[in-house]
C-alpha cells in the first residue's frame, strides 16, 4: 500500500509539470496582457505609456514566455505564487479565503447531493419500476437538464422572493444554503443514477437471493449488502465530480454572490491577470489530484478485490 | 419594512439568531443603516491606483472630497478650495484652500495634502492611471499652508472641471504613508462617511464621520450625515439584485433597463434617471481600410441607422438619441451644431448616397468594382451592445450592406482595434469633459488609424488649451462641427443610468457628475 | 459456439432489429427518441415551420406577450420568439454533434491505444489524460476563447476537447476487459494483426458502453456550451442559440417571463429528452442495469 501511494505521488510530478507548461504556452498565445488590459479603455492610455512600461517590466511581461516560465517556476519553488497585477497584492492573499469559500460550498453541496442522490437512488432501486422509481429518475433528470445559472435564478425567485424563506443577499450561515442547494441538486442526479444501477446489480446477485430465501428482511439486505457496494461506486464518481467542481461552481458562485475561486477564475482571465489564473489552475488541479488519490485509496481499502493499478 | 413575516418564520424555524439579526427586526432601536449594491468588488479604494467607475463612485459618494464640484449647470464651484486664479499665459493655476477640514484620522487638510496627491500621481513609480488625465501638469508647489500652485508645460483647459471628479479627491497623507501597500483597503478621506471594514469578496462597510463639516452649499444636509452606517454589498448578477430590492434587502441599486422594468409600476420604489449622463454610444470607422476611408461611404452609413430603434432595443428607451459627437451632459455640447450637421435616420437618403458613390444593388447586396458590401462590426460583449448591433445589422441589411457581428470581452476587443484589420466598431465612452473628443479623434486617434485633418485637429487643440470659458466653448463647438463634417464619428445615443431606490430611502439625488450626496441619505421610519 | 436449445428454430432476426424492437418497447427511449426526432425534423424544416424571419428586428414590437400573431411572444428587439426557437434547433443539434464527435473520436482513439498499446504508450496517454482531467475545464475554455476570440465554433471545440478524457478512460477500461475475452485471444491465435484486432475485433465490442456514455455526455456538453454565453463567450449575436437567448433574457424573469420561458423550456425539454433517451439506451444495451 505504501509503495502504491508513493508511486501515485511520484506520478503527480509529470502531471503538474504538464499543467504548468500548457498554461504558459497558452499565455504566450493570448494577445493581451494584464497591464494592457487594465489601462486600455481609460482615456489616459496614450499618456499612460510610461506607467504601462514600468508595470510591464516590473512583472516581467516584456520577456519571452519561456523566460517568464523559468522565473515563475523558480519563484514557485520558493513558495511564491507571485502578485496579482490587477489587485496589486500577492495572489495568495486573494486566493486563500476564496479557496476556503469554494471548499465550503463544495462540501455543503456534496453533502446535499449525497443525501438526495443516495436516497433517490436507493428508493428507485428497491421499488424498481414502481411510480416511485419513475418519479425519482425523472425528477433526478430535472437538475441536470437546466443550465446552472437558470436553475440558480429560479431557486432565488422561489425561495427568496416568493416564499421569503431565505435571504437574497448572503448573510450568516444561511447564505450557503441556496448556492449549495443549486449545486447539490445538479450533482445529485448522476449520483442517484449510479446508486440505483449498482444497487440493482447487487440485489440481483445470487448471494442476495439466497439471503432473501433465508428470510433476511429487505431493509437488512439493502443496508448490509447493497448500500456498501453502491457507496464504493459513488465514491469514485464523487472524486471525478470534484474535478468538475470549478466548472459548475463558477456560474453558481457569481449568481449567488458567493465569492470563491470559480468567480475569481472568470475575472482573472478577463483581466488577463496571469499570476492569478496560474495559481487558480494549480490549486484546483492539486485539489483534484489529491482528492482522486484519496478516493482511489479508499476504494481499494473498502473493496479488497480491487487491485491497485495505476 | 422588514418584516414581521420574515421574523416569525425565521424564529419558527429557530434560525432567527443567525439569519435575521441585523436585518432590521428591531429597527426602531437599531441605527440607521442603508444597503447599496456594488456590481463588482473594487480592486482597492485608492484613486491614485484605480479610476474604475465602481471605485470612483464609492470614493466620490461617501469618502473623499475634492477642490471643486460642478454645479447644476456644469460650472466648477469651490468646495475644499476657496478660490483659484489662472496666470496670463494659462500655464499656472493658483488655488487658495478653505481651512477647518480634517481627515478621518485627524490629520488637518492643507496645501500639503493637495501636493501629496498630485506628487504621488506624477511619480512614475506609482504607475497611476490618473497621470494621463492630468496630462501637461509638471509640478505642484505650496508657498504657504493654504495655497497650492499648479504649473503646466502648456495650458490645460479641462483641468478645473476634471478636479470635480473623485480621481482628485484627497487621501490623508499620514494614512497613505503609514499603511503603504495596505492603504487601498483602508482609505481615509474627509467625506461624510469613514471607512469601517471590508469583508473580502462580500461587502464594504462605512460609518458616519462624527467630525464632518459640509463645505458644499448645494447639499440639502449641512450637518453630519443622517445614516449611521452604509453597507455596500458586492452583487454581480442583475436578476439577483432585482430580487434583493424586492425583498427589501437592498435600499438602492444601479440597474440596467431590463432590471428596472419590474419596478416601473410599483409605488414602493422610485426610479432615478441620471439625465445628465455623460456617456455616448457611437460607431467609428477604420480609415485605413477601404472603403471606410471614403467620406461618401461613411456618410451613407451614417444616415442608415435608426437611433430610436437602437435606443429602444438596447436600453428600453431610457436615454436620448445623439446626433452630435459630445454627450448632452457634457458642458459644451452644441445642439445647434448637432441638428445642423448631424445625420438623422433617413433610409432614402442613405440609398441615394450609396447609389451616387457607385455601390450598385444586386440581389439584395450592394457591390462596387466587383467588391460586395460585406463587413464586420466589432464590439465588446454586453447585452446592450448585442441588442444595438441586432438593430444596426438589420438597418444596414435594409439598404444592401451585409454586416457580421464580432463581439469579445473588452480586453480582447479594445486592444484588438490597434491592428488595422477591422471595418467598423460600436463603442461607448463616459467622460465628463469635451476633451473626450481629442482623446478619441484628434489624429492619429485613439486607435492610431486616423489621418491628419486640420479643421478637426486645430479646433480640438484650441479646445484643450483655451482657459477662457467662452473661447473654449467656441472651439468645442467648432470641433463638434468638424468631426461631424468629416463623418469621423457616427453618434448613436446616450443612455441614462438608472437607480432603483426604495421609497423609504430619502435624499437620494445625484449631482452633475453623477455622485450621490452621501450626507443627505436618510431612511424614513415606517 | 454452443447450441442453445431453447432458442426458436427460426433464424434469429439480425442484431440491430432485435435492438430496435427492444428500444421501441422501452418507455424512456421512446419518449426521448420522439423528442430527438422532433428536434431533427424542426431543424430540417425550420424555414417551413417558422412563421417569421428569425432575424427580422422590429423594435416597435419589442417584448410583446404571446398573442395570435406571435404565439410565444417577441424578444427584446421584437423578433418572433417561436421562429427563433425553431431555428435554434439547428444550433442545438450542431452543438451536440460537433462536441460529441470531437470528444468521442479523439477520446476513443486514445482509449484504444492506451488499452491495447505498449506499456509506454499507455503510460504516456494516461498522463496526458490526467493533465486534462486535472486542468479545470472551464479555465481551459476561457483561455482558448481568449486566444481565438469568442465564437460558437471556439466554444464547441473547447468543450469537445474537455470531454476527451471521459471517453478515453471509458474505452481504455472496456478494452482492458475485452482484451482477455476468448474471441480476441482466438483472433490473435489466428494471426490477425494488432490493428486488425484493435479496430476489427475490440472496437465493435466496446461500442455499446460507448453509445450509452455518448447519450449521457452529449446533453451535458450542450448544456455547458449554452452556459458559455453567461460569461459572454458563446455564440455571436444574432444567432438564435437557445443558451445565448436565455442568458440575454434572464433579467426579464420579473417583467417579461415569456422571453425567458421560451428558450428555457426549449433547452430543458431537449436536454431532458436526450437524457432519458440515454437512460433507455442503457437499459436496452446493458440489461444488467435495466428494468
Amino acid at each position: 500500500m505504501t509503495q502504491y501511494v508513493a508511486k501515485r505521488l511520484l506520478l503527480l510530478i509529470p502531471v503538474v509539470i504538464g499543467i504548468l507548461l500548457i498554461t504558459f504556452l497558452m499565455k504566450a498565445l493570448i494577445p493581451t496582457d494584464a497591464v494592457t488590459a487594465m489601462y486600455s479603455g481609460q482615456l489616459s492610455e496614450k499618456d499612460a505609456a510610461e506607467a504601462i512600461a514600468t508595470l510591464r517590466a516590473k512583472y516581467h511581461l516584456d520577456l519571452p514566455w519561456y523566460q517568464q516560465f523559468f522565473i515563475y517556476v523558480r519563484d514557485l519553488l520558493q513558495g511564491d505564487f507571485g502578485d496579482s497585477i490587477r489587485l496589486r497584492k500577492p495572489v495568495m492573499e486573494e486566493l486563500g479565503y476564496r479557496y476556503v469559500n469554494t471548499i465550503i460550498l463544495t462540501l455543503a453541496s456534496l453533502g446535499i447531493a449525497l443525501v438526495v442522490g443516495l436516497t433517490a437512488g436507493i428508493l428507485a432501486a428497491v421499488k424498481r419500476n414502481s411510480w416511485l422509481d419513475v418519479t425519482a429518475t425523472t425528477v433526478g433528470l430535472f437538475g441536470i437538464s437546466m443550465p446552472a445559472f437558470f436553475f440558480g435564478l429560479l431557486l432565488i425567485l422561489v425561495f427568496a422572493v416568493w416564499l421569503r424563506w431565505l435571504p437574497v443577499v448572503p448573510k450568516g450561515n444561511l447564505a450557503l444554503l441556496l448556492p449549495a442547494l443549486a449545486l447539490g441538486l445538479i450533482e445529485a442526479a448522476p449520483i442517484s443514477q449510479v446508486a440505483r444501477t449498482s444497487m440493482i446489480d447487487v440485489l440481483s446477485r445470487d448471494y442476495i437471493q439466497a439471503a432473501r430465501a433465508r428470510g433476511a428482511s429487505e431493509l437488512e439486505l439493502v443496508v448490509r449488502h447493497a448500500l456498501p457496494n453502491a457507496l464504493i461506486v459513488v465514491l469514485t464518481l464523487v472524486g471525478l465530480q470534484i474535478g468538475n467542481l470549478l466548472g459548475g461552481a463558477f456560474i453558481i458562485e457569481s449568481i449567488f454572490s458567493w465569492h470563491g475561486i470559480g468567480e475569481l477564475a472568470v475575472n482573472a482571465i478577463q483581466w488577463r491577470d496571469f499570476a492569478l489564473t496560474q495559481a487558480i489552475i494549480l490549486i484546483s488541479a492539486a485539489t483534484y489530484l489529491v482528492v482522486n488519490l484519496v478516493a482511489d485509496i479508499l476504494y481499494a481499502w473498502l473493496d479488497p478485490r480491487v487491485e491497485l493499478s495505476t | 419594512m422588514l418584516n414581521r413575516r420574515q421574523f416569525t418564520l425565521a424564529s419558527a424555524l429557530s434560525m432567527g439568531a443567525i439569519a435575521v439579526s441585523g436585518t432590521g427586526v428591531v429597527r426602531a432601536a437599531t441605527p440607521q443603516v442603508a444597503r447599496f449594491r456594488l456590481p463588482i468588488e473594487p480592486e482597492g479604494l485608492y484613486n491614485v491606483q484605480s479610476i474604475s467607475a465602481v471605485v470612483s463612485g464609492v470614493l466620490g459618494n461617501y469618502l473623499l472630497e475634492g477642490l471643486v464640484y460642478l454645479d447644476a449647470a456644469g460650472k466648477a464651484q469651490p468646495w475644499l478650495a476657496q478660490s483659484w486664479q489662472a496666470s496670463e499665459d494659462g500655464k499656472i493655476i493658483t488655488f487658495k484652500l478653505k481651512s477647518g477640514k480634517t481627515f478621518h484620522d485627524g490629520t488637518p487638510f492643507n496645501a500639503e495634502s493637495v501636493k501629496f496627491l498630485f506628487d504621488t500621481i506624477l511619480d512614475p513609480k506609482s504607475a497611476s492611471p490618473t497621470k494621463g488625465i492630468v496630462g501637461p501638469l509638471s509640478k505642484v508647489e505650496t508657498p504657504d499652508e493654504m495655497t497650492v500652485v499648479f504649473t503646466f508645460s502648456k495650458p490645460f483647459a479641462p483641468f478645473i472641471n476634471l478636479l470635480g471628479q473623485s480621481y482628485f479627491g484627497f487621501n490623508s497623507p499620514t494614512a497613505v504613508k503609514a499603511a503603504g501597500n495596505a492603504y487601498p483597503r483602508h482609505p481615509v478621506g474627509t467625506g461624510p462617511f469613514m471607512f469601517d471594514k471590508w469583508v473580502p469578496g462580500a461587502s464594504i462597510e462605512l460609518v458616519r464621520n462624527p467630525n464632518f463639516k459640509q463645505f458644499r452649499p448645494d447639499a440639502a444636509n449641512q450637518g453630519l450625515a443622517y445614516l449611521d452606517r452604509v453597507i455596500l454589498n458586492v452583487m454581480t448578477e442583475d436578476g439577483v439584485v432585482t430580487s434583493a430590492l424586492l425583498t427589501e434587502e437592498l435600499d438602492a441599486a444601479l440597474l440596467t433597463a431590463d432590471g428596472v422594468a419590474p419596478f416601473q409600476s410599483d409605488d414602493r420604489y422610485t426610479i432615478i434617471n441620471d439625465q445628465n449622463a455623460k456617456n455616448l454610444m457611437f460607431m467609428e470607422f477604420n480609415y485605413k481600410k477601404a472603403p471606410f476611408g471614403e467620406k461618401a461611404f461613411r456618410e451613407a452609413i451614417s444616415y442608415a441607422i435608426d437611433r430610436e430603434a437602437v435606443l429602444a432595443a438596447a436600453f428600453g428607451g431610457n436615454g436620448k438619441i445623439a446626433l452630435g459627437p459630445l454627450s448632452r451632459g457634457i458642458p459644451g455640447y452644441d445642439d445647434a451644431v448637432a441638428q445642423k450637421y448631424g445625420t438623422p435616420y433617413d433610409q432614402k437618403k442613405a440609398k441615394q448616397l450609396f447609389d451616387a458613390a457607385g455601390w450598385v444593388l444586386k440581389d439584395g447586396v450592394r457591390t462596387k468594382d466587383g467588391q460586395p458590401a460585406k463587413f464586420t462590426i466589432r464590439s465588446y460583449a454586453s447585452s446592450s451592445t448585442e441588442r444595438a448591433l441586432a438593430v444596426i445589422q438589420a438597418n444596414l441589411a435594409d439598404i444592401g450592406i451585409v454586416v457580421e457581428v464580432g463581439t469579445a470581452d473588452w480586453g480582447t476587443f479594445y486592444p484588438g482595434l490597434l491592428k488595422p484589420d477591422w471595418d467598423m466598431d460600436l463603442n461607448r465612452w463616459t467622460w465628463s469633459d469635451p476633451s473626450v473628443m481629442s482623446q478619441l479623434f484628434r489624429s492619429p486617434g485613439h486607435r492610431q488609424l486616423l489621418p491628419a485633418n486640420d479643421a478637426i485637429d486645430n479646433a480640438l487643440d484650441g479646445a484643450d488649451t483655451a482657459l477662457d470659458t467662452s473661447k473654449r466653448l467656441a472651439f468645442v463647438s467648432e470641433a463638434q462641427k468638424a468631426l461631424l463634417e468629416d463623418r469621423r464619428i457616427l453618434p448613436l445615443l446616450t443612455d441614462w443610468p438608472m437607480t432603483v431606490t426604495r421609497k423609504a430611502l430619502q435624499g437620494y439625488r445625484v449631482d452633475y457628475l453623477g455622485y450621490v450626496y452621501g450626507a443627505d441619505l436618510k431612511i424614513a421610519s415606517a | 459456439m454452443s447450441l442453445v436449445l431453447d432458442e426458436p428454430i427460426m433464424a434469429t432476426p439480425p442484431r440491430w432489429r432485435m435492438f430496435l424492437l427492444r428500444l421501441l418497447r422501452n418507455r424512456s427511449a421512446l419518449v426521448g427518441g420522439t423528442i430527438l426526432l422532433l428536434l431533427v425534423l424542426s431543424a430540417l424544416f425550420a424555414p417551413l415551420l417558422a412563421p417569421y424571419d428569425p432575424f427580422k428586428v422590429n423594435p416597435i414590437q419589442r417584448l410583446r406577450p404571446p398573442s395570435w400573431d406571435h404565439f410565444m411572444g417577441t424578444d427584446e428587439v421584437g423578433r418572433d420568439l417561436f421562429s427563433r426557437l425553431i431555428f435554434g434547433t439547428r444550433y442545438f443539434l450542431l452543438i451536440c454533434v460537433v462536441t460529441a464527435s470531437i470528444s468521442a473520436s479523439i477520446g476513443t482513439l486514445l482509449g484504444l491505444l492506451a488499452g491495447a498499446g505498449s506499456r509506454f504508450v499507455e503510460n504516456l496517454i494516461m498522463r496526458v489524460i490526467d493533465v486534462m482531467l486535472a486542468f479545470p475545464y472551464i479555465l481551459m475554455v476561457l483561455v482558448v476563447v481568449a486566444i481565438l476570440g469568442p465564437s460558437l465554433w471556439t466554444g464547441m471545440v473547447s468543450i469537445g476537447i474537455a470531454g476527451i478524457p471521459g471517453y478515453a478512460r471509458l474505452v481504455r477500461s472496456a478494452v482492458l476487459t475485452v482484451r482477455r475475452e476468448d474471441y480476441v485471444l482466438s483472433a490473435r491465435a489466428l494471426g490477425a494483426s494488432e490493428s486488425e484486432i484493435l479496430f476489427g475485433t475490440i472496437l465493435p465490442n466496446v461500442v455499446s458502453p460507448l453509445i450509452v456514455y455518448l447519450a449521457f455526455s452529449m446533453p451535458l456538453a450542450a448544456l455547458v456550451t449554452s452556459s458559455l454565453s453567461f460569461i459572454g463567450l458563446g455564440t455571436q449575436p444574432p444567432a438564435p442559440e437557445w443558451g445565448a437567448m436565455l442568458v440575454n433574457s434572464r433579467t426579464y424573469l420579473f417583467s417579461a417571463w415569456w422571453a425567458v420561458a421560451g428558450p428555457g423550456m426549449a433547452l430543458f425539454i431537449s436536454i431532458f429528452g436526450l437524457n432519458i433517451l440515454g437512460n433507455g439506451l442503457r437499459d436496452v444495451l446493458d440489461p444488467r442495469s435495466g428494468r
